[in-house]
């Protein structure tokens, strides 16, 4: 269970080392393609508590998601649509979604050990 | 089992390594936005000559005022400093506008244009009769400043040479310089370099100024141009001569 944490450091300190940066008019597409990760992150932690994880259904969600999360809101912006505003919405719905899950889960867990 | 756990938790890792490397990158554009200019290339050109220009005629400004203050220190014979202090003298007169001045410069007339009926510019809108518009005395502050921004030694307006403390502003209906009227059409000569001059105009956008009121900016070259001196009366009011000590 260590091993994502430290990747996510790993990927925190690579990401400071690399002093990438995406100018301002792209940078509305990564915050949507970052949206869609965390949003699939918590949607496997989520299936993972219920016993439900798949690793294909998982990866191949995260890679989609993202991709198409992004790809949307560039199209959108060239029909002059703002579908981004629609992905923000979604994920940030399904995103408290499996927050409010993942929370009643870990709590009932927890009351059942303390009984 | 274990091995296939092991698995889920190498992928996830990689994951959340991937999420880190976009959440940092995230991080840094909002924080640190990539600055863009939105000027265009023309414009930023034009912006750049005129500070260069701005720039030489400082430069140049220097090295006159280096070099005075040299010949100051250097004088050490009575003859010598006084024939530097008569210099200076001249010159300053030369800038106060006591004397008149000849040299290379350029004459700008500022005439009525004859076909306010045609279609100036694209064809498509048609440009108003215009006997309202007039210039006034802005538009003539503005082009002498111009003119003086980029060097001119002298400036007369219809003959009548500008100094420091000249009013160039509408009384009623027409423009007055000091206290003399003017009218239209306006001359106005200008001692200094030319080309500098000519092109400051065209940087500046005179030509299309003038034209929205119907005026035609004539700007000519001339290699001798005299300007006289100001002949205005000045009243000296407030000032008084220094006494110092030692002074005979």
């Amino acid at each position: 269970m260590w091993l994502p944490l430290i990747g996510l450091i790993v990927g925190l300190v690579v990401g400071f080392l690399l002093d990438w940066r995406v100018p301002q008019e792209y940078s509305s597409y990564l915050s949507i393609a970052l949206l869609a990760g965390l949003d699939t992150i918590f949607g496997g932690i989520r299936s993972f508590l219920e016993r439900t994880f798949n690793v294909r259904i998982f990866m191949s969600g995260f890679f989609f998601n993202t991709l198409f999360a992004a790809g949307l809101a560039f199209i959108g912006g060239y029909l002059g649509i703002d579908l981004y505003l629609a992905a923000i919405v979604a994920f940030g719905v399904r995103l408290f979604n499996n927050l409010a899950v993942i929370r009643r889960i870990v709590l009932s867990k927890w009351i059942n050990q303390q009984e | 089992m274990l091995q296939k756990s092991r698995k889920i938790t190498f992928i996830l890792a990689i994951i959340s390594a991937i999420i880190g490397v976009m959440l940092t990158v995230q991080l840094r554009s909002s924080l640190h936005p990539v600055h863009k200019e939105s000027r265009s290339i023309a414009e930023l050109r034009t912006t750049l000559q005129k500070e260069l220009e701005k720039h030489k005629n400082l430069l140049a400004d220097i090295s006159k005022y280096n070099q005075l203050y040299y010949q100051y220190e250097t004088s050490l014979s009575e003859d010598e400093s006084i024939s530097v202090m008569k210099e200076e003298l001249a010159r300053t007169r030369r800038m106060a506008g006591m004397v008149g001045m000849e040299g290379e410069g350029i004459v700008i007339d500022v005439v009525d244009a004859h076909t306010p009926a045609e279609p100036v510019g694209d064809g498509h809108m048609p440009v108003p009769v215009v006997g309202d518009y007039t210039i006034d005395d802005e538009d003539l502050r503005w082009l002498v400043n111009i003119l003086f921004a980029n060097g001119a030694q002298a400036v007369s307006i219809n003959g009548h040479r500008l100094i420091a403390t000249t009013a160039i502003r509408n009384v009623g209906d027409v423009i007055q310089i000091d206290t003399r009227t003017i009218r239209a059409p306006y001359e106005i000569k200008a001692l200094g370099e030319p080309e500098v001059l000519l092109s400051a105009l065209k940087l500046e956008g005179v030509e299309e100024n003038f034209q929205l009121a119907n005026k035609k900016v004539l700007a000519e070259k001339r290699d001798k141009l005299m300007i006289s001196a100001n002949n205005e009366t000045r009243v000296i009011q407030f000032m008084k001569p220094v006494k110092q000590k030692g002074d005979s």
